[in-house]
């Protein structure tokens, strides 16, 4: 890559495109930057090493070797403990390289794991997996802000999502709301937001900010236990409370990859909202004795914060169609209300919403020149009518005919918008 | 130098910790062993395995059913299962909804669900796990099913020591030859 950068740099200096000054310094400013950044491949191949040695050593301690006596297994335990604190302690002490601080932590934590389930194994200790999970990652949730080590907070997240999951989906034989999971997502944040502050263009950076919203999308139903329709609209509050955190000030710069929240928030709107697009779903009874307390506190701690960052970005002053993915959950609450008054009526605005949500990012598409919102756009319509013919009376004819518009619409828009683009250049 | 001291003295208390958390663990079970009185549970082996702490037995024990007239048990409800030594062998001395004034060893578990049809409770009994190396827990498993299937009267039990409301799950016999000798036994003939 580099020399094929030289090769090219010569060529330009040969064609008198730049002078050779300027040249010799573009040269000498890739090669400052390069020399000062850290190896990148040693960082990978060194986490995924203690990652590999640290999972292999589980396995092998796993087999419980029947041979060797207590005091041994026990030595055993605390060997790759040891060792693990040995080499942070000492990469720490003599400031060694990120690499090292970032191998050394991911051995660590595999080592503390290691270190509890062979404990457990010879003493014969009770305890699901879940518990098991929140003492291993109690213990080396420290390692993220003592060490600054991203692979730790990405095997944290990993973790502590795998942690709820187990306790709220009843995977080891007992049901309970992992409220801990919540505690341990709040002690990764401060951390995170440093990140966000300092090295907001980083790819480490950008990962957490899919791994971030993606845990809570796994998690978020394990704190639920209410009938479907509830859930259901609790979920669209929760993926409008992700899309508007992504379109918080210190995410707007971002490019629309490194932004997990927006996405991810935007799919499960646009999901959820599809869901409760049918008849059926609001025809059906709404039964309120599956409305508790904790399902009334999580809608207004997913709701108020919504509220406030629309205020902050001063959406409400310019509310237009255009930004509807931003206050449809908003929208939403009074979409729910209209059910008082009659069923269809929120069977009416939610596919209206989302037919306008299809719409507007269309538009959005075509003024910004964008393939990727107008053909987004044009799948919210299209799934919008395929999910309707489930639900609709509709002929075979009308809706064959459907199809072919929508299908035409599909080349003709991106025809045109390719036949704008080359006019614009 | 001087963040750098700060960090290392920071990382120190928390591999204190990471050493502690685990030395706890044993501390607490070899002080049960140690100070507990050692009960024979009736029991009955299954091999599964967990993913990261390797194979192990489940033991469905015998006085996981006790016969009770009460009827009012809730599931997950917390039970506390006082014990008593019947020739040799543990058994339920009673059970109660709370802590009773009383010096008798107990488990500290919840209700698994009521069988109203035979007037059983089933309860949770906490130490189900017992971890053996990988290639002897299936053997284990089915030498259990052929002893007893051979001699009615053999008897597979486990050992518990119970100080309290702690307990230590020992070891598991199979007609008093601890199982994983009788496996190996059973390996070399």
């Amino acid at each position: 890559m580099k020399s094929k950068f030289r090769q090219e740099l010569s060529k330009l200096i040969e064609e008198d495109i730049i002078s050779e000054e300027i040249g010799n310094r573009i040269d000498n400013y890739y090669n400052n930057n390069s020399r000062n950044q850290p190896n990148r491949l040693l960082t990978i191949f060194g986490i995924f090493g203690s990652l590999l040695v640290g999972l292999g050593i589980i396995l092998v301690l796993a087999n419980n070797w029947d041979d060797f006596s207590k005091i041994i297994k026990t030595a055993f335990a605390f060997l790759p403990l040891l060792i693990g604190q040995f080499i942070v302690g000492f990469s720490i002490l003599k400031k060694k390289s990120n690499t090292w601080l970032e191998a050394s932590g991911v051995f660590l934590f595999f080592a503390v794991g290691s270190s509890i389930s062979l404990i457990s194994q010879i003493y014969n200790i009770p305890g699901n997996l879940s518990s098991f999970f929140l003492t291993w990652i109690l213990l080396c949730l420290p390692l993220v802000y003592v060490l600054k080590s991203k692979t730790v907070f990405f095997l944290t997240i990993v973790f502590s999502t795998v942690y709820a999951c187990d306790l709220g989906c009843n995977f080891s034989g007992i049901r309970a709301t992992p409220w801990m999971y919540i505690l341990i997502m709040a002690l990764l944040l401060p951390s995170y937001f440093k990140l966000l502050k300092n090295e907001k263009s980083k790819n480490t950076t950008a990962l957490l900010n899919w791994l971030f919203p993606l845990s809570l999308v796994i998690t978020f139903g394990t704190f639920l236990n209410s009938s479907y329709q509830f859930e259901l609209l609790i979920y669209i509050f929760f993926f409008g409370f992700l899309y508007n955190i992504g379109q918080l000030k210190i995410f707007q710069k971002l490019r629309i990859a490194k932004n997990g929240f927006l996405i991810l928030g935007s799919l499960g709107l646009l999901i959820t909202m599809l869901l409760a697009s049918s008849h059926y779903f609001w025809k059906g009874n709404f039964d309120y004795s599956f409305v508790n307390t904790k399902e009334i506190i999580i809608t207004i701690l997913i709701v108020l914060p919504t509220l406030s960052i629309l205020y902050l970005n001063k959406t409400f002053s310019k509310l237009a169609f255009g930004n509807l993915f931003q206050y449809v959950s908003i929208v939403m609450i009074f979409v729910f209300l209209s059910h008082f008054i009659d069923d269809r009526i929120p069977f009416f605005l939610t596919n209206l919403g989302v037919f306008i949500l299809g719409v507007s990012t269309i538009k959005k598409g075509v003024d910004s020149t964008n393939f990727t919102f107008l053909n987004y756009g044009l799948l919210i319509i299209t799934a919008l009518i395929a999910i309707r013919f489930f639900d609709t009376d509709i002929s075979f004819v009308l809706r064959g005919l459907l199809f072919i518009i929508v299908g035409v619409g599909f080349f003709v828009s991106n025809y045109l918008m390719a036949k704008k683009m080359k006019s614009n250049r | 130098m001087k963040s750098t001291k700060i960090i290392f003295g920071l990382f120190i208390l928390v591999a204190i910790a990471q050493l502690l958390v685990p030395t706890k663990m044993i501390y607490d079970q070899e002080n049960t062993l140690k100070k507990g009185k050692a009960y024979k549970f009736i029991t009955e082996p299954i091999d599964p395995s967990d993913p990261f702490r390797g194979k192990y037995i489940v033991l469905n024990y015998e006085i996981s059913r006790y016969k009770t007239m009460d009827t009012t048990w809730v599931r997950s409800q917390e039970i506390f299962v006082y014990l008593k030594d019947s020739l040799g062998f543990a058994k339920i001395d009673t059970i109660s909804k709370e802590k009773l004034n009383s010096k008798k060893d107990y488990l500290q578990t919840n209700v698994d669900w009521y069988d109203s049809y035979n007037k059983e409770l089933n309860i949770n009994i906490p130490f189900n796990r017992f971890y053996m190396e990988e290639s002897k827990a299936k053997p284990a498993e089915d030498l259990v099913r052929n002893s007893t299937n051979l001699n009615e009267l053999s008897t597979t039990y486990a050992l518990v020591y119970v100080d309290g409301s702690n307990f230590v799950l020992n070891n598991v016999f199979v007609d008093d030859v601890a199982i994983k000798d009788a496996i190996d036994a059973q390996n070399k003939n």
